[in-house]
């Protein structure tokens, strides 16, 4: 289309039309006769306030929203309803993000440590100072030759599109990162069969939902957008059963609730794979077309998987397994939501893997209320390219260890910079809190006090984290309501869409965004030729809206900045994108040293060329897939060759010397257990994030202490009445917190959630106030004397020797009523 | 053309718990630590493992024959005729009797001004034509708000095409907040909050 002036008014017009409101976005119900948002009112002057769409980064679901700003402050943030995930509606978290902008206890200048490493003396200096200081380390480091031994490790992060480069230029690729300890197996497990990473289930169109280890009402990585729809589904008759350890809400919220021992759910998923398969209830045009397997070989597999056996190990009734199997066969379209309580395990990977396969068998991988592949927008990107780097230390990515782990092992970071598995000399961390999301946050800890494992270390953070109390230099960051990144998510609607994150008030104090950090340090050390001249995040988003594909189209940055998302309305999902034949051109090389050949024996289509003369090696060869004489985009590869089928059978897994078949792996620290001995799982509330949002009054005021939640048959046999205080011991240390008994436990567990028991982080979550504290916010108003207990401190790093993520829920501890708890 | 009343339907059948409303009312409302407009109460029953666990969500009832109004010595609190019950903070003189009237424990005293306080149903925004702060946030589209005296009000339509519950209907006060498929334990007690 031609953007005239007028077609822009236009879509102007139009855009701004559905800001007010839009009755058809909003599901079961039907639009009120009073306007849902999109406005906002202040109750004392009754003046509208200023609306300024951008993105949520409470947790990593992105919504959009709107701030509303009253006197250059921002005092209210809403859903945006012209983001299609979430369609108007935010979570508590979303809501609190007001307090993150006037949290009393944020950092808002640069500090450098005066005293010991984690003694908690700081001297103020100026932005000049720390950038002089930071220019000066990160030469030396790279004049020395060796660029590895800077370290970047992040937490969450949206700024990869600097980073990257910038990490590049500098050339190390020594950046660590916290997938590990969250999904990290199940995505290892995603990219052995399907190639992308992350799944996005359908359930707005699916009819019977399964629920294995995860509460998407509660959390989950792209949460509003799956709660709200899991939420339309079952008003519109959806079943949904739930396995989990814990009557979670989604548990709570379901027809039935499935009590399962940890780390067996991919043990019943198999044998309902087995049920399905043997009843004849498989989708077999899928399996014979698109796997790597036929109909046969998996009957002869699976047949050892009986009900009875998934039983016996889950304690799930052989009946009620076989009843689920033969109802998500056939009540269509079904789902299976799995993440961190089924991936979180010694055998996450494999678990992942065996839910992929019932997943495969019953026709349900991209298509309408199925498991659906992602579909993100993207951005254009008006930086250049600089050279990928790839020196690296070995601490960050010890592939040595865990050759599948492609998103590396977080939790193993430190304890190996502690011993010695590369030199550092800078580590710089950015959102990310070690000490307390970490396992064995003690160890952790013991690193990053020890001046010879890192000499310098620099943390980016808006707070004094457990992590930036251990640092030498603190930059304070910009918290996300004040900063500009190019967005998206996993699309709910199956149709990609971006969304501006821009800032809504200016930074406060002296806080700068990391990202124009990064910038200026470019510009500092001399690597900054990538910037293309561009001086600012705010001028990159400018020239990425202005340059992103349809975005442009109706306006780029003017239209995006004022709307704060896009997405190509006229556009359908795509279900079965892997069917999608390849036109002609595609199979054309696209340059004389190219050459495009067909692997007789997997179908494989893909590219020889300089890099790769003679074997298919790397993703990035990829073509796509001949089944029957023709030729199909199949299942992209992601970072492993995979053939471009749904590989059920996995020569990846065979050839590091894993079961190349979805297949039950005992979880061996649970096989020799003691009878008074019990599994710790910990969770997550609706109303926190992990670590960083505990500085938000708001939230903190609904969950400040947390409990131990235990059931009565397993407390009454140690005396443990509601309320008591009891001590819970791991093999790395132990810690006091009050018992929940509950009937919503499974009686070999006990779990306790992971958001409390901070001893920094500020006023509203620790009782500390932070060294930079300004103000005493809503000091005389705090009613909580209790701050709760940090799980993470006494589960011990243990690593899924296949995914490499965190084994988090595997943790074998004892319970017993403490001194203080008696009488 | 009768006076519009006001009033909110909270389908239950869709409620999941997420407190974003609670929060929503703090922030919109700029509502002080320690004290509630708007608040989610839990109730878990049943013995493992058939258990079950039912969210209630609580607000002023803006009812139809206030005991708060009634018993309020200066007019301080007075419904509207748009049906919704409000407190003037300058006849506030911090008595605490419409306190102790409420059934539903829905008011409490400001520390600060040592005034009373509640639900406004976000009056400032629904005299401009938006939906209170905790309808517009709803993740789960469970609450309904509009004007129960127009017949084509999704409201009116739900009160009427479902079994609503009001909480403690023989407080006689007519209450204007009204539940879908809540639970009967759940109900119960709820003075509580």
């Amino acid at each position: 289309m031609e953007l005239t002036r007028r077609t822009f008014l236009k879509l102007g017009a139009a855009g701004a039309a559905t800001f007010a409101i839009n009755g058809s976005l909003s599901g079961a119900a039907r639009a009120m006769e009073l306007k849902l948002g999109g406005k906002d009112i202040s109750r004392l002057t009754r003046k509208e306030r200023q609306a300024i769409p951008s993105t949520c980064m409470q947790c990593v679901t992105a919504c959009g929203i709107i701030g509303y700003v009253e006197d250059d402050r921002l005092v209210k943030l809403e859903g945006n309803p012209e983001a299609s995930n979430n369609r108007g509606r935010m979570c508590a978290r979303g809501q609190a993000g007001v307090n993150q902008v006037y949290d009393p206890d944020r950092i808002l200048y640069p500090m450098r440590r005066v005293g010991q490493r984690g003694e908690g003396k700081w001297k103020r200096i100026t932005w000049d100072e720390a950038l002089n200081e930071i220019t000066a380390k990160l030469k030396a480091v790279r004049d020395g030759g060796k660029p590895e031994e800077f370290v970047f490790h992040y937490g969450r992060n949206r700024m990869s599109w600097i980073l990257d480069p910038f990490m590049n230029a500098f050339g190390s690729a020594s950046v660590g990162n916290h997938t590990s300890i969250c999904e990290a197996s199940k995505f290892v497990a995603q990219q052995s069969m399907w190639g992308p990473y992350q799944d996005v289930n359908d359930v707005a169109n699916a009819k019977y939902i399964l629920v294995m280890g995860c509460n998407p009402l509660e959390a989950h990585t792209v949460h509003n957008a799956l709660c709200q729809r899991v939420i339309d589904a079952r008003a519109a008759g959806a079943r949904m059963v739930t396995f989990d350890v814990r009557l979670s809400n989604t548990a709570a919220r379901s027809d039935r609730w499935y009590p399962i021992k940890p780390g067996t759910d991919g043990l019943v998923a198999l044998a309902m794979a087995n049920v399905i398969i043997q009843n004849g209830l498989y989708d077999e045009e899928f399996i014979e077309t698109w796997t790597n397997v036929t109909v046969d070989e998996l009957k002869e597999h699976l047949a050892q998987f009986t009900t009875e056996m998934a039983a016996r190990e889950s304690g799930v009734p052989a009946a009620d397994i076989e009843k689920i199997a033969v109802e998500f066969a056939t009540i269509k379209p079904s789902t299976v939501i799995s993440y961190r309580g089924m991936v979180s395990h010694y055998n996450g990977m494999m678990n992942e893997r065996c839910v992929m396969l019932l997943e495969a068998i019953a026709g349900n991988i991209d298509v309408k209320g199925g498991r659906c592949l992602k579909r993100t927008g993207k951005w254009a990107n008006p930086f250049g390219s600089p050279k990928e780097a790839k020196a690296k230390i070995g601490a960050v990515d010890p592939k040595k260890d865990y050759p599948l782990a492609a998103h590396k092992v977080a939790q193993e970071v430190l304890p190996r910079i502690g011993k010695g598995e590369g030199k550092v000399q800078v580590y710089w961390t950015y959102c990310i809190n070690p000490p307390y999301v970490m396992p064995d946050g003690n160890r952790q800890m013991e690193v990053l006090k020890d001046e010879k494992a890192i000499p310098f270390h620099v943390c980016s953070d808006a707070y004094y984290s457990e992590n930036a109390a251990l640092a030498d230099l603190i930059l304070p960051d910009a918290t996300y309501l004040e900063r500009y990144d190019p967005e998206t998510s996993p699309s709910f609607t199956i149709v990609p869409f971006i969304q501006v994150r821009q800032a809504i008030t200016n930074p406060l104090g002296e806080s700068r965004p990391t990202q124009d950090v990064l910038m200026e340090l470019a510009r500092r050390l001399g690597i900054g030729d990538f910037l293309n001249g561009i001086k600012d995040s705010a001028e990159y988003l400018r020239k990425a809206a202005d340059a992103t594909e349809g975005l442009k189209d109706v306006g780029g940055w003017e239209y995006i900045r004022k709307v704060g998302a896009w997405y190509d309305k006229g556009k359908k999902p795509d279900y079965k994108s892997y069917a999608k034949e390849l036109k002609p051109e595609d199979l054309k090389p696209k340059s004389k040293d190219e050459r495009i050949v067909v692997d007789g024996k997997t179908g494989t289509v893909y590219k020889l060329d300089k890099d790769h003369p003679d074997k298919y090696e790397s993703d990035k060869q990829y073509v796509g897939i001949r089944i029957g004489g023709k030729y199909y985009k199949g299942f992209k590869p992601y970072k492993f060759p995979i053939s471009g089928k749904f590989e059920i059978r996995s020569a990846l897994m065979a050839k590091y010397g894993f079961p190349e078949l979805p297949t039950y792996i005992p979880i061996p620290t649970h096989q020799s257990m003691k009878p008074d001995e019990l599994i710790l799982t910990t969770f997550k509330v609706n109303v926190h994030t992990q670590s960083r949002t505990q500085n938000c009054k708001w939230l903190t005021e609904i969950h400040n202490d947390n409990a131990v939640w235990i059931n009565p048959v397993t407390a009454a046999k140690r005396g443990v009445a509601d309320g008591d205080l009891v001590k819970v011991t791991s093999k790395v240390g132990s810690m006091e917190v009050r018992a929940r008994v509950t009937e919503g436990i499974h009686p070999g567990v006990v779990a306790v959630s992971f958001h409390s028991g901070h001893w920094q982080y500020g006023r509203y979550c620790s009782g500390k106030k932070a060294p930079a504290g300004v103000g005493d916010g809503e000091d005389r108003h705090v009613w909580w004397k209790n701050f709760g207990v940090l799980p993470n401190l006494i589960i011990p790093v243990a690593t899924d020797p296949i995914g490499g993520g965190q084994a988090y829920m595997d943790t074998v501890v004892t319970v017993d009523k403490t001194q203080a708890g008696r009488g | 053309m009768a006076d519009k009343r006001f009033g909110m339907v909270i389908d239950l059948r869709r409620c999941h718990g997420c407190k974003a409303c609670q929060v929503a009312c703090k922030s919109e409302n700029d509502v002080p630590l320690g004290v509630w407009r708007s608040w989610v109460k839990e109730v878990e029953q049943g013995t493992y493992p058939n258990v079950k666990r039912h969210f209630l969500p609580r607000l002023c009832n803006h009812c139809e024959h206030p005991a708060c109004v009634r018993n309020c010595p200066t007019g301080a609190s007075y419904k509207r005729p748009d049906g919704v019950v409000l407190v003037d903070r300058n006849k506030c003189i911090g008595c605490r009797y419409c306190i102790a009237s409420c059934p539903y424990q829905s008011r409490f005293l400001l520390a600060d001004e040592k005034v009373a306080d509640k639900c406004t149903f976000c009056a400032h925004r629904v005299d401009q034509g938006i939906v209170p702060a905790c309808v517009n946030t709803c993740i789960a589209r469970a609450r309904i708000f509009g004007d129960l005296n127009d017949p084509n009000s999704e409201v009116r339509q739900l009160v009427d095409s479902h079994p609503v519950q009001v909480l403690k209907p023989e407080a006689g006060q007519s209450p204007s907040v009204f539940y879908i498929g809540a639970d009967d334990n759940a109900m119960r007690g709820s003075e509580a909050g």
